[in-house]
């Protein structure tokens, strides 16, 4: 098992720069939290999942040729169950979401000019797909077929739910950024600007700290 | 989010533990801990030191912020300054109760501390209850919470974020825009 010390795995980010896998842990945690308390779909994390999920099974690999009383199985153990949980509370927060939005998602998915800016990953996206045809042919077969013909039509726009990009969030400040506007959408005219400390934590709508959240200045808390 | 889930963040807090026994290095995907001499203190995650009490295999040693007279002091500064003061720990009730309930005995004072701690969240927490209501009713548009600790947050959450939901809802549509778009809040 000692040779997990020297597990490099290639980095997702821009730079191309190498992550450990305690690195890689700590960015999915962080976007694991971010996901919670995001009132929209974040963009995915596949490669941090699918590092992950390398990690633990390899370890799992290890683990079966421990021997049984082995002191450190238990606390491996423990650490794989640790991460699983993250892993699927990640997961299953992305999909409850994706059900929640998913007529409005798809809509976003087939106006993309580039796979690379899509939020969900491809095994996602099918899903999303499979889900709102089921969707759809359920209320066909359930109603929409027994009623008079004028009233078929079947509107995926009416349908289809938007995620509240307005809802207030907590967050937290990561790299420090002056002069964040916070426009006043309600007509008043009193836009605002605050600077942002890193470290400081402030709690606002979503829309104005979108893009700063993307570029990882920020995170949710 | 659940208080559990905080307590999991928690959980990956360092603690200081003394050893009963001696291992090599372990390996760990969250990083390497250890080596472990028997008497010789050593860091590692709060949620392994406490694995390894449940197995007598450590005694788990206090925080250097656990201490009776430390904790009254940071409950007067707390108690004489309006604004939130800065915790010693990001999570200090949780890893309280977690150490407290796990190793009661390893703990000086565990029950002043209990006590102490306690107050010190009761302080903080009507502290938090006035500035939110002072907050509503000053119309800001976004408030600075330095110096919470998350499970503070939390406890504010979802009532206070969702109030500001509908305030804005109401001002928004007090002033003419369309809000003809089904949009959905997630509540936590």
């Amino acid at each position: 098992m000692s040779d997990n010390e020297e597990d490099i795995i290639e980095g997702s980010d821009e730079e191309g720069e190498a992550m450990t896998a305690s690195e890689v842990l700590q960015k999915l945690e962080e976007a694991w939290i971010t996901e919670r308390m995001s009132p929209t779909l974040e963009k995915h994390q596949s490669e941090l999942v699918d590092c992950m999920l390398d990690q633990i099974n390899q370890m799992s690999e290890n683990l079966k040729r421990c021997k049984k009383y082995d002191f450190r199985l238990a606390i491996h153990k423990m650490e794989i169950d640790r991460i699983r949980y993250v892993l699927s509370s990640y997961l299953r927060v992305r999909l409850e979401k994706i059900e929640r939005f998913a007529h409005h998602l798809l809509e976003k998915q087939t106006n993309l000019s580039n796979e690379d800016l899509s939020i969900l990953s491809p095994q996602e996206a099918a899903y999303a797909k499979d889900y709102a045809s089921s969707l759809e042919a359920h209320f066909q077969n359930l109603v929409l077929q027994h009623v008079p013909e004028n009233l078929r039509t079947f509107d995926r726009g009416k349908m289809s739910v938007k995620p509240n990009l307005d809802s207030y969030v907590f967050l937290k400040v990561k790299q420090a950024t002056p002069g964040v506007l916070l426009e006043d959408d309600t007509g008043e005219g009193r836009d605002e600007e605050v600077d942002f400390k890193e470290g400081s934590q402030y709690l606002m709508r979503y829309k104005p700290i979108m893009e700063l959240l993307q570029s990882g200045a920020v995170t949710l808390i | 989010m659940d208080s559990i889930e905080i307590e999991f963040l928690a959980e990956k807090a360092p603690v200081t533990i003394v050893p009963n026994f001696t291992h090599d290095k372990l390996y760990l995907i969250s990083g390497d801990v250890g080596p472990f001499t028997a008497g010789l203190p050593v860091d590692i995650p709060l949620w392994l030191g406490i694995n390894l009490r449940q197995r007598g295999k450590c005694r788990l040693v206090a925080p250097e912020w656990m201490d009776v007279e430390k904790l009254t002091e940071i409950k007067e500064e707390e108690k004489q300054s309006k604004v939130f003061t800065q915790m010693p720990c990001e999570h200090y009730l949780i890893v309280t109760q977690l150490l407290l309930s796990s190793a009661p005995e390893d703990i000086p004072n565990a029950q002043q501390i209990k006590t102490l701690v306690k107050d010190i969240w009761d302080l903080r927490i009507s502290k938090l209850r006035s500035s939110v209501a002072e907050f509503i009713e000053s119309e800001g548009t976004h408030a600075t919470l330095d110096r919470l600790t998350l499970l503070e947050i939390n406890s504010v959450r979802p009532f206070l974020p969702h109030a500001f939901d509908q305030l804005h809802r109401i001002s928004k549509s007090a002033h003419g825009s369309n809000l003809s778009q089904t949009t959905q809040d997630i509540q936590y």
